[in-house]
């Protein structure tokens, strides 16, 4: 009973909406560049850099704009609004450098997402120590105001879910609406789609096979920034060397786990989110905590083995597109 | 011939070529942060050439690099992607260390042998879950060999704090186990250079491991270049349908491949952990396993290539000391500098494969279409 309830208890549940997010955003980034053909190891250097510029433009905005009348430490609203926005940039010119180099030179994509990722975190050191002199960590900020449910929130069971809401989760979940929109029913998605199925067919009818890669890539590139973003700035109140833990990695399962579509990531980034909330949680019991935290990534392996259901990549996901040899 | 003349000097410049272009980013980034470039690698330079110590350090930090480079470069060898050398290290060291300080009273000759191959057979078993989901399941080996990183870096960590630790220093803030015995100690190099007149500083911990990683990348490129087996993975690599067609394995060939590649992980923490510090601590080195990449890409997972790419990522590393001591600039710069090599180098190497290609394509149409202009000839 009392594992029962240490399961399954309100908290844990908000905890694992909150943990979900970061992984659903890129996990839909990910469905965007893997349905165009490109696939993006690089999607954990690309949080990286969002956790870093979320983080540290919203300190800058911060302090340049103090509030005033307010006391000391208050933030103006609109700094997480350009810290997330300012993670989102750096996520796209950053997932940039991956489109150049998989699409346009054509060189291997596992090649140049992992590279990428030994990249983001060289950078995301030097840039830190540069801004604030030390290389692990910014100074704390503040996110959001958060959001609650009008009725719910006075209920007291339903109160940790119901309050403390950021608004990037409503976002998410928008985004995740529009990106099945965008794929089944408009003529981008239907072009993304070609490209990453049958690339030949699609040039042969007159779409840039290019330029849709390079846009499912930046794509990628903007949500795994946002997921960054709303790490350090949302959950992390701050950024810290290595918060990524894996969850650009643990997204691509979960895009994989929801055979390459947008609602199936749903499902799959839930049940990382609820392992990664119980990693967090569980850590008053005889099991060693060391083992706790890795429950996201053994869930990764279970999952990705299949144990559930058989998966079907796009047809032409992850080979890169020759016009002249082909 | 003139055409393979040009061809071999153009592989040849391509990582010079990246090596320039790398140059030419992270001077962007040192004149961004105020400093003189060219001062910055003059002194790099003077740092790693002329300080005896400089070049023994260079030579130690290449050496869990070549095995390293090596394990990454045997799984790419065969299209797999092996990114899981950081947790196979990890467990292959802590397994030889528990050998090394569990085991007491054997002579040297057994006790060091046996350490060693207990890590061997740790970082092929780490590697044993993820090529056996990818061959079975095919789940992506990318994924659940990080994954597995993740893992091992808990158990290990677990391990040593909580089971292993040495009693003797309960209560102080170093986590460890107890001192290794003698016996399992790597030999170091210092006396056998002597004799042959080479200098070496009497700190530096220059031991066996490294003329052993040389022995062992000469080995592998001699299977994959002379025997049967290393046909096999040339044929796996290059075409699998027709290898299959062939009667060739290939799940066999790259099941061998992937545990060989485990193997010589669990070989890359040991020069460290037997060689130099004599017991496993908490601060143990990370990160090897992902230069063990950069080094094979460098080395365009060439057995042959691998200990060059690995003394040049030694040079990068020890120079980023020297640069970060004596100028003042952070030694990240220098890790950008080889993330944008690597990236380079990719790109060029690229290029000219597909240049060399298109040149070979044009001389075999060139050749198909001299052809019927003879018979023509004899015809007439």
């Amino acid at each position: 009973m009392e594992l029962l309830s240490a399961l399954a208890n309100m908290a844990l549940l908000a905890s694992a909406v909150r943990l979900t997010v970061p992984i659903l955003l890129t996990a839909l980034g990910a469905v965007y560049s893997e349905r165009g053909g490109v696939v993006n190891i690089g999607l954990e250097g690309i949080m990286i850099m969002g956790t870093f510029f979320g983080a540290s433009v919203t300190h800058l905005v911060a302090t340049a704009l103090p509030v005033p009348g307010a006391e000391a430490g208050a933030t103006h609203a609109i700094a997480p609004v350009v810290g997330m926005l300012a993670a989102m940039v750096a996520g796209v010119l950053f997932s940039l450098v991956h489109a150049v180099v998989a699409v346009t030179f054509r060189v291997n994509q596992i090649i140049s997402g992992v590279v990428l990722n030994m990249l983001a975190v060289g950078l995301a050191r030097f840039l830190n120590i540069l801004f604030f002199g030390v290389a692990t960590q910014s100074p704390g900020i503040s996110g959001f105001e958060p959001w609650s449910v009008p009725v719910l929130r006075d209920v007291p069971a339903l109160a940790p879910i119901a309050t403390g809401i950021s608004p990037v989760i409503p976002l998410a979940l928008i985004l995740l609406g529009l990106g099945h929109w965008v794929l089944v029913r408009t003529v981008f998605g239907l072009r993304l789609r070609a490209v990453g199925e049958h690339p030949l067919a699609a040039d042969t009818l007159g779409i840039n096979v290019a330029a849709m890669r390079y846009a499912g890539v930046l794509i990628s590139g903007a949500l795994a920034g946002l997921a960054g973003g709303y790490l350090s700035i949302e959950q992390g109140r701050g950024y810290l060397e290595g918060m990524t833990q894996g969850r650009g990695f643990i997204a691509l399962a979960a895009m994989i786990f929801g055979n390459w579509w947008p609602l199936g990531a749903l499902g799959a980034s839930a049940l990382f989110g609820y392992f990664d909330a119980l990693s967090l949680r569980v850590v008053h019991t005889r099991i060693p905590y060391q083992f706790i935290t890795v429950l996201p990534h053994i869930a990764t392996i279970f999952v990705l083995a299949g144990f559930m259901r058989r998966a079907v990549p796009p047809a032409a996901d992850g080979i890169p597109y020759t016009k002249e040899e082909a | 011939m003139s055409t393979r003349v040009r061809l071999g000097v153009l592989q040849a410049a391509a990582p010079l070529l990246a090596i320039a272009f790398g140059a030419v980013v992270a001077s962007g980034i040192i004149l961004a942060i105020g400093k003189d470039p060219l001062e910055v690698y003059g002194l790099m330079l003077r740092f790693n050439l002329t300080r005896s110590d400089s070049v023994a350090a260079i030579f130690l930090k290449a050496t869990p690099l070549t095995f390293a480079g090596l394990a990454v470069a045997l799984s790419f060898r065969v299209n797999l992607w092996n990114i899981g050398v950081e947790g196979q290290y990890a467990v292959g060291a802590f397994a030889a260390a528990l050998v090394a300080f569990g085991m007491r009273g054997l002579p040297a000759p057994i006790h060091l042998p046996l350490a060693v191959l207990v890590g061997v057979a740790s970082g092929a078993a780490w590697a044993l879950l993820p090529i056996a989901l990818k061959l079975r399941r095919g789940a992506h080996e990318v994924i659940t060999t990080i994954m597995m990183n993740y893992i091992a870096s808990a158990l290990v960590l677990y391990l040593l704090a909580d089971v292993f630790r040495d009693p003797t220093q309960a209560g102080t803030p170093r986590v460890r186990t107890p001192l290794f015995e003698d016996s399992a100690r790597i030999p170091l190099l210092r006396p056998v250079l002597q004799l042959v007149g080479i200098d070496v500083p009497s700190h530096s911990a220059l031991n066996w491991f490294l003329p052993l990683g040389v022995v062992l990348c000469l080995g592998a490129a001699y299977l994959l270049a002379r025997t049967r087996f290393g046909y096999e993975v040339r044929a796996v690599a290059l075409n699998p349908d027709a290898a299959e067609a062939a009667g060739i394995r290939i799940a066999r060939t790259q099941f061998y491949m992937f545990l060989a590649s485990g193997a010589v992980a669990g070989l890359v923490g040991l020069s460290d952990v037997l060689g130099f510090f004599g017991y496993f601590d908490i601060d143990f080195p990370k990160g090897l396993g992902f230069l063990g990449i950069s080094v094979a890409l460098l080395a365009r997972n060439d057995p042959l290539g691998v200990v060059p790419a690995a003394l040049l990522l030694a040079f990068l590393d020890r120079g980023a000391q020297g640069v970060q001591v004596f100028s003042g600039v952070p030694r990240e710069v220098i890790t950008i500098l080889q993330a944008v090599i690597i990236l380079a180098i990719v790109v060029g190497y690229e290029l000219v494969t597909r240049y060399v290609r298109a040149q070979r394509k044009r001389e075999a149409e060139r050749l198909v279409a001299g052809r019927p202009d003879v018979s023509e000839g004899e015809g007439g």
